[in-house]
């Protein structure tokens, strides 16, 4: 068995018109034993910007207070957020700094940038474990399945959805791959990131 | 007790890799927990040197494991205004390794206000591999123009470098050094270059697993005289339109809960929600002076 | 008109065909110790290690009222849901059921091998094999090829002139006659159930319940069981299928019971 499916995770991060979507499942696992189903994979990072980890939970929950501390400190020193694609930076040289002896962790973020003029541009993008990143048009995807989830998100999604839309979108992408993958579901939560409102939706879905 | 400035410094990075999660990824290793396997590009990656430059060329498959992660990667890396770089192998290390020399070459230019040479890039970029051991596994094709011409070279994961006319590297270098010494020739005009480059790269593509969809082409023909032809030739485009399932309406989901979290626009907020605001004086227009 | 003379025959191999008297059997690969070479491709050291399906709870249980058996339906390759319809309650003849845990086509296989087993023994005997018997021959077989990667955790239950009985039957030759048994990777929280639910003198009704739950809970912790609970209950005339929920339908079930129920407790 593999580090990255010790624990077991899905996570999805979508982009849609003005607006983007990040989903994950909510297990934590001890390899076949489900241990818990409200299992926090996915962090807020600041009003228009969402981490989600998927990989060694000891790993995701050590990042995630990292990363934090990082970008508190830059927003105090800076007094402004920052934005994906600098954040998603920041990400990736503090897991390439552990290039031999590494974080076994694949961060996806989705968010948005405030541009001059007031409006938002959609981005999603991701790392692998070592801090490689990419930044796809459409959609990042992340976890013990991620062949389950890209099959999914391949055929259902399409460019510039309305947010609603993009939430059937990225929960049926959702459930169809964590429906074939043993190890995450339990659950899954999805945020919808507008430039007015954060939607935060729990699904309901199989528990075994 | 550590004062915050402890903290934050222990936090700075001190430069270089580090190496204290070792210890435990080891202990997972013996437990049996297989490392997982970093994205890699399984590339093709070729230079030719023509009449009046360089043309580098690249696929644009990043791959994990067995699957394609990326379909339309950048493999060619800027490294000065006249030096540009493919790279193939692990690409976190090839990304990070011609980023941190593109840097370091930026401060030179800054000290010494002349252009970089391309020779000075072989030079950081093989010490920095050889100091590695062939660990940062970065396979490069590097070239660009300088005051003393056209320049190409390859360099190896070990820190071993070439100076030659014409060079392929990755998975399918095979495949495209195949076709360079079937056509290439002295003093190639620009056009010709280009068309055996994209044709290299082809080869790579359509021959090589681990190399696909499209080919991305650079010229540099001397400082800020250069040509980055991103998507130069779309080989692999999607041959059927994308058709979303009419039944997904919107309702299919079922919800248990929804929170709404309305954001106010311009509003810096910190995550820890309940930190105490700490007293500064209003920012100086201008940000830090440059005194 | 079929010559069924055989049947009066005093001793059952007088009358009948060599090859059909023969036990199905492998061929053995032609090396000097099949059994060490076998195992050598199922050793997940080796080079290219052999991966069977596993992951499984199955569950059965003796009480006044005959024997239950439950089963989840989830087929795994490695962390991949190849199925989650799979049939692992496997119905040998109307009187006899098996169970199915370990390499699916190991147990299906050698189950209905079982079944031609026993059948030829009703045709010779003009009675109906007991279950001791017959758990018997499914033990003789895998016992036979001990060693060479059979993978098989199966319950053998029906009911004979001796009344109800359960045993148990795996690859390594183990047989064993028991009252309660849960066999698979969710077996361990299937017990916790059962056990702590278990009365001789249940209702059928209290029995069936007992086993779904047991077979749901398992699947809500086991990452490798799932799908549906299919459930059977063996009386005296033969077994009948009860039923088959799936448990999505399950999980949503109880949750609305237990909140139902601590309603009633806060009004009360």
């Amino acid at each position: 068995m593999s580090i990255m499916t010790y624990n077991g995770a899905a996570i999805i991060a979508m982009k849609g018109k003005d607006c983007v979507a990040i989903a994950s499942d909510t297990r934590l696992g001890i390899q076949a034993m489900t241990v818990a189903t409200d299992f926090q994979k996915v962090f807020k990072i600041h009003d228009y910007l969402y981490l989600g980890m998927a990989g060694l939970a000891t790993d995701v929950q050590t990042l995630d207070a990292l990363f934090q501390f990082k970008h508190n400190m830059f927003a105090l020193r800076e007094n402004r957020n920052m934005s994906p694609s600098a954040f998603l930076a920041m990400v990736s040289s503090t897991l390439y700094s552990k290039r031999f002896g590494p974080y076994f962790v694949e961060p996806v973020v989705a968010g948005l940038t405030v541009k001059p003029d007031g409006s938002v541009e959609p981005y999603v993008g991701g790392t692998d474990l070592i801090g490689c990143i990419s930044s796809p048009d459409g959609f990042a995807v992340s976890g013990t399945m991620s062949e389950a989830l890209y099959g999914p998100c391949e055929s259902m999604y399409k460019p510039d959805l309305e947010p609603e839309d993009l939430f059937e979108t990225i929960s049926q992408c959702m459930l169809a791959g964590v429906d074939r993958d043993a190890v995450s579901g339990w659950g899954v939560v999805v945020h919808i990131i507008t430039k007015d409102e954060v939607i935060t939706r729990h699904l309901k879905n199989r528990m075994d | 007790m550590a004062s915050m400035n402890d903290v934050v410094q222990s936090l700075k990075p001190a430069g270089g890799f580090e190496f204290d999660l070792c210890a435990r990824n080891n202990m997972l290793k013996q437990m049996g927990l297989k490392a997982p396997k970093a994205t890699s590009t399984g590339t093709t990656i070729v230079g030719l040197v023509y009449k009046d430059g360089v043309v580098l060329g690249a696929d644009t498959r990043a791959t994990g494991d067995t699957t394609v992660e990326d379909k339309n990667c950048e493999k060619i890396h800027y490294i000065a205004p006249n030096v540009y770089c493919c790279g193939a192998g692990t690409a976190a290390d090839t990304e990070n390794t011609t980023a941190l020399i593109s840097s370091q070459l930026e401060l030179h230019r800054l000290a010494t206000g002349r252009h970089s040479r391309v020779v000075t890039a072989l030079t950081l970029l093989k010490r920095m591999l050889f100091r590695y051991q062939g660990h940062v596994s970065a396979a490069l094709v590097l070239g660009g123009v300088d005051l003393n011409g056209p320049h190409l070279y390859t360099i190896y994961p070990h820190g071993s470098t070439d100076e030659l006319p014409y060079v392929t590297m990755g998975s399918g270098s095979l495949a495209a050094m195949g076709v360079f010494e079937a056509g290439w020739k002295e003093n190639m005009s620009e056009d010709e270059a280009v068309d055996l480059v994209a044709a290299a790269i082809r080869a790579g593509i359509f021959n090589d697993l681990g190399s696909g969809s499209n080919v991305d082409v650079t010229i540099i023909r001397g400082v800020d005289d250069v040509e980055v032809r991103r998507g130069y030739q779309i080989l692999n485009p999607r041959p059927y339109a994308r058709v979303r399932p009419n039944d997904l309406t919107r309702g299919t989901t079922t919800i248990l809960s929804e929170t709404r979290t309305p954001i106010h626009a311009g509003h810096v907020e910190y995550t820890n929600e309940d930190a105490v605001d700490m007293e500064t004086s209003p920012v100086e227009s201008g940000g830090p002076s440059s005194s | 008109m079929a010559d069924l003379s055989f049947l009066h025959a005093t001793k059952a191999s007088a009358a009948l065909p060599a090859q059909e008297m023969e036990e199905a059997s492998f061929a053995l690969p032609a090396v000097a110790d099949p059994a060490a070479y076998q195992s050598q491709l199922y050793d997940p050291a080796s080079a290219t290690p052999l991966h069977m399906a596993h992951g499984t709870t199955t569950l059965a249980f003796v009480f006044k009222h005959g024997v239950v058996v439950a089963v989840d339906s989830r087929a795994t390759q490695g962390q991949y849901i190849g199925s989650q319809t799979v049939k692992k309650v496997i119905e040998i003849n109307p009187y006899l059921l098996g169970t199915m845990a370990g390499g699916a086509a190991d147990c299906m296989f050698w189950e209905r091998e079982l079944g031609r087993q026993c059948r030829l023994y009703e045709l010779r005997n003009k009675e109906r094999i007991s279950v001791r018997a017959a758990s018997k021959i499914l033990g003789n077989i895998v016992y036979n090829y001990k060693g060479m990667g059979l993978s098989m955790g199966t319950m053998v239950t029906g009911c004979d002139a001796s009344g109800f009985s359960l045993f148990y039957v795996d690859s390594d030759g183990t047989r064993l006659e028991g009252q309660r048994f849960s066999v698979g990777s969710g077996s361990t929280f299937a017990y916790g159930v059962l056990d702590s639910g278990f009365r001789w003198d249940m209702e059928p009704e209290e029995a069936y319940d007992l086993a779904r739950r047991a077979i749901y809970h398992a699947t809500h912790r086991d990452a490798y069981s799932g799908g549906q609970v299919n459930l059977y209950h063996v009386r005296e005339e033969g077994w009948v299928k009860i039923s088959a929920d799936n448990v999505f339908d399950l999980h949503y079930g109880y949750a609305a019971e237990a909140a139902a129920e601590a309603d009633a407790e806060a009004a009360a």
